[in-house]
């Protein structure tokens, strides 16, 4: 799932506080599960905003919406945002792409768009995948070290790990849990075959994905 | 195939489950509903609740018998909830509806009898719009409420509350008429649309023994009836009560009240078969009344005053079939000394002087759906009608006659229809539920001590104070009030399953949630950890807190706060500004980050949030939940430049909480 977070208000009444009348649309998808874009985040969000730009000397009027998945053209085929001069949504990236795509009045991302991470019991999550294009999973037992290890390289640990956490000091080394999850499923002979490097111009380069063009089926 | 998902009732199969307390009531009050709100403190909401199904709600928060406490959940925990008494605390601490009937229709009602049934058909009717006029024999209103059962129990002020709430919609009464008597049936039945006979069962059984004449011999009626008018009697010293039921002990008491030296009441049954409920039993025997078990009365002794009763040994009551047949021994005798004799053992309809078919007890035949007579257009109700019941029976037979009523004369049955709905009981606690609820005992109400009561005829029972009557109110596991999906909201996020303390929470495969009724109790955890707002926990949904808010801002200042108070501990409540206005409510999780923000866009100044005693709180589970919504709060305040207008109160200081 995508995980994603309310941006500073400040940030956000930057970007709205010049109109007079903003629909903000949550996502009821990724955004909702991860607690940021859901009708009850929506109805906090108008709450703060009508407060902070009443505070400001700002008239702005603030309306709500969900869809179920504002990745979907037909999902917001359905918003009627008739009369708004700007649209907040309250989805990841792709959401706020999509809305922005289909409409003629600005749209701006009230949420930062943080990883694509699993849940780690209520309002907690961890990031698992960075959507690089060439996953090596298989090879490190399901921790990704592109994204886990805090420099991302393939063939670790480097020499910042120390008793099994990173020179950093905000979380374990990615290296050292591959070893450790190789281990007890008895691979540690894999530890250590050198990884070709990843070819980043995967991701880079493939900005759409679409199996009805001929050519692109896999 | 084996990943069937248990069926599990519907949202809308939901709302004809019961909680067992309202499941037993007979006029099904919402209990869980009316509870919460006196766990709140908020007295008036619960006491339009009770009001929606029982327009006796003084009456019945006193002398109910509580058949819905019998049925409590909490039974196999500790004891169930004073669901009774806090009926009585909505009706003391909250403020009566105004009246205001459904608008007027020109049909007109002739009530018979103003004893809980024909009062409760009376408001139903009035509250309808229709004309009511009711006719009392008696020189005021009430029936047995005001002529059976003594002040003590039941102070007419308390009774006068419930009577001026109902005559307040309109209701026309004309007492000291006997219908049969001053006037008849028939030209009732012309004057009105539709007559009901409510008139209780007036006439007293008596034993057909020697002496029974004698002038010393009185009925309970008769002698309830003379003392609850305020006449002095001269019982002599000694009085024997015959009967072992309610209307006896009630009797013994009066007595004592009546300055009798002594009082034995003597009954068939044994001590295990007595009729009576077993804290009357106590209380009048505490009061000072001999109670000899297994006695059956023989003769009265006396030629023209009593002098005594002679009794013979009752060795069994009930025949192999369970019918009542008494069997005696009459060679063990037992005298009982007596100026005065009352006779307890029953009461018997007594309207052969209206004219209508009767069975053979003397009550009138009626259809048992409708309550109608054989006489198009004169209905029959309550105790005439089903012999001796409770006053809640009473009043759940006047909704259906008034329900009948109605669907006849305006040819709109659905308030009928509604009465026979099915409904289904929750089941028990699950047992892993049940090991994690703490076993609270049941706040005792302040009484009168027995040798100071016996002095005169004040009320006994004082009554919850406002604070015992909220805490004792949280003591209801709030069953079937709890967490209600809407699934077309829910994003499948799993966050109810994950904070829910008791697995009430579940998924079908699909990704479909479910919630278990029975694990629920209806704490509000999931509903506010929602992010769809698809959760919804009966009574606090935000509309009902903006609402809060607003009523307890009304005519705010500017620097007013708004405190959301935890409703678990009264310190809190002290120590906060003393003109602060409190919303006070069951778990401060129900407090949203929206509604404290719609706080301020009402007019707070300041908002604060005070919180329980971990000693005390109801729901343990939801303080690291609480502390989060506080953080969340306050980082939010502080990034528009309010944090300042946020205040945590602790319990027992006043110490703002570092945040
Ligand atoms: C002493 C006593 C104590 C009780 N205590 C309790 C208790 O604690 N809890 C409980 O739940 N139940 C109790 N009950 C039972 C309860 O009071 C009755 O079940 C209930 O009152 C029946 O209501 P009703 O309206 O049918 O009749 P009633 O209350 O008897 O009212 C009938 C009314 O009709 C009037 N009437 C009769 N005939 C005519 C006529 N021809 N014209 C005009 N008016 C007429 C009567 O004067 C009376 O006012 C008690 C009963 C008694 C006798
Ligand atoms: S706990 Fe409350 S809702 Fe449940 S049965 Fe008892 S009184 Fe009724
Ligand atoms: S918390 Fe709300 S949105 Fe999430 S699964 Fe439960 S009901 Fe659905
Ligand atoms: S969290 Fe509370 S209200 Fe929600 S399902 Fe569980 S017990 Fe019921």
């Amino acid at each position: 799932m995508i995980v994603v977070r309310r941006k500073p208000i400040d940030e956000i009444l930057k970007m709205v506080g010049r109109h007079t009348r903003v629909m903000l649309v949550g996502c009821n998808t990724c955004a909702a599960v991860s607690l940021a874009g859901g009708q009850k985040e929506v109805d906090t969000l108008i709450e703060l905003l009508s407060l902070a730009a009443s505070r400001k000397g700002f008239s702005v009027e603030f309306s709500d919406a969900i869809l179920e998945r504002q990745c979907e053209p037909e999902f917001i085929e359905k918003l009627d945002s008739q009369g708004y001069d700007a649209i907040l949504s309250l989805g990841c990236g792709a959401g706020v792409a999509t809305l922005a795509g289909d409409n003629d009045k600005p749209v701006y991302p009230a949420l930062d768009t943080l990883f694509i991470g699993s849940a780690q019991g209520f309002a907690s999550w961890q990031a698992e995948c960075s959507a690089c294009g060439s996953c090596v999973l298989g090879e490190t037992c399901g921790i990704c070290p592109t994204t886990r290890c805090a420099k991302g390289i393939l063939n670790g640990p480097c020499g910042g790990v120390k008793d099994g956490t990173c020179e950093l000091g905000d979380r374990p080394c990615a290296w050292v849990e591959i070893y450790d999850r190789l281990e007890s499923l008895g691979r540690i002979d894999d530890f250590g075959k050198t990884m070709p490097a990843k070819d980043n111009s995967i991701s880079a380069r493939c900005c759409e994905w679409d199996m009805t063009k001929e050519g692109d089926d896999s | 195939m084996s990943n069937i998902p248990p069926h599990k009732a519907s949202e809308a199969d939901k709302d004809r489950v019961f909680a067992p307390c309202r499941a037993r009531c007979p006029v099904h009050i919402d209990v869980p509903g009316y509870l919460s709100a006196v766990a709140e403190g908020r007295f008036t909401d619960a006491l339009e609740i009770v009001m929606q199904r029982n327009p006796l709600p003084s009456v019945c928060g006193r002398v109910c018998l509580r058949p819905c406490e019998e049925g409590c959940r909490r039974c196999n925990l500790d004891e169930p909830v004073a669901i009774a008494a806090l009926k009585r605390a909505a009706a003391d601490h909250g403020a009566y509806p105004l009246p205001r009937p459904m608008g007027t229709r020109p049909e007109r009602v002739a009530i018979i009898g103003s004893g809980p049934t024909g009062l409760t058909a009376a408001h139903d009717l009035a509250q309808l719009g229709m004309k009511v006029t009711l006719f009392e024999e008696k020189p005021k209103l009430g029936g047995m409420l005001r002529y059976g059962i003594p002040n003590y129990r039941l102070p007419d002020d308390a009774l006068d509350r419930d009577i001026g709430h109902i005559v307040s919609l309109g209701v026309e009464t004309i007492t000291g008429v006997r219908v049969g008597r001053d006037l008849n049936l028939d030209e009732l039945a012309q004057t009105f649309d539709a007559v009901l006979i409510a008139a209780g069962l007036q006439g007293s059984r008596s034993v057909p023994i020697d002496g029974a004449h004698l002038p010393q011999v009185m009925t309970a009626l008769d002698f309830l009836e003379r003392s609850a008018s305020g006449e002095k009697l001269d019982l002599g010293e000694r009085v024997v009560v015959v009967g072992g039921g309610n209307v006896a002990m009630d009797v013994a008491r009066t007595a004592i009240r009546q300055h009798a030296q002594s009082v034995d009441v003597i009954c068939l049954e044994s001590r295990d078969e007595m009729p009576a409920s077993e804290h009357e039993i106590e209380d009048a025997t505490l009061e000072g009344a001999n109670v000899h078990c297994s006695w059956g009365p023989h003769a009265v002794i006396g030629d023209e005053n009593v002098c005594a009763l002679d009794t013979v040994r009752c060795t069994s009551i009930f025949d192999s079939e369970k019918r009542f047949a008494p069997e005696f021994d009459e060679s063990e005798l037992r005298r009982f000394e007596a100026d005065t004799i009352i006779l307890a053992i029953g009461q018997s309809a007594d309207v052969g002087d209206l004219g209508i078919n009767l069975t053979h007890r003397g009550s009138p035949i009626v259809d048992p759906v409708t309550l109608r007579t054989s006489h198009e257009g004169i209905y029959a109700a309550g105790d005439v009608v089903t012999g001796p019941t409770r006053i809640i029976d009473a009043i759940a037979h006047g909704h259906r006659a008034a329900a009948a009523i109605f669907g006849a004369l305006v040819d709109d049955w659905s308030l009928l229809r509604e009465l026979d709905l099915e409904n289904t009981v929750l089941g028990e606690i699950p047992p892993h539920m049940s090991e994690m609820l703490e076993t609270r005992r049941r706040i005792q109400m302040e009484t009168v001590p027995f040798y100071e009561a016996i002095k005169n005829w004040g009320e006994i029972e004082e009554g919850y104070t406002e604070y015992e009557a909220a805490r004792e109110a949280q003591r209801c596991l709030g069953c079937t009030t709890g967490a209600r999906l809407a699934q077309e909201k829910c994003a499948s996020c799993l966050s109810c399953m994950r904070v829910c303390p008791h697995g009430a929470p579940g998924v079908h495969v699909g990704g479909y949630m479910y919630f278990d009724m029975e694990a629920c109790h209806a704490c509000g955890t999931c509903a506010s950890a929602c992010p769809g707002s698809a959760i919804s926990i009966e009574g606090c949904s935000p509309d009902e807190m903006v609402l809060r808010v607003q009523r307890a801002l009304a005519s705010p200042t500017i620097d007013q706060t708004i405190a959301f108070v935890c409703g678990h501990t009264r310190n809190a409540l002290e120590t906060l500004d003393p003109n602060a206005r409190i919303v006070t409510v069951s778990c401060l999780l129900r407090v949203d980050e929206s509604t404290v923000l719609q706080a301020f866009r009402s007019g707070a100044g300041r908002v604060a949030f005070s919180e329980c005693d971990t000693g005390t709180c109801r729901f343990p589970h939801a303080l690291k939940l609480v502390a989060q919504r506080e953080r969340s709060i306050v980082s939010a305040l502080t990034q528009i430049g309010m944090g300042d207008s946020f205040r945590i109160v602790g319990p027992a200081s006043d110490e703002e909480a570092p945040s």
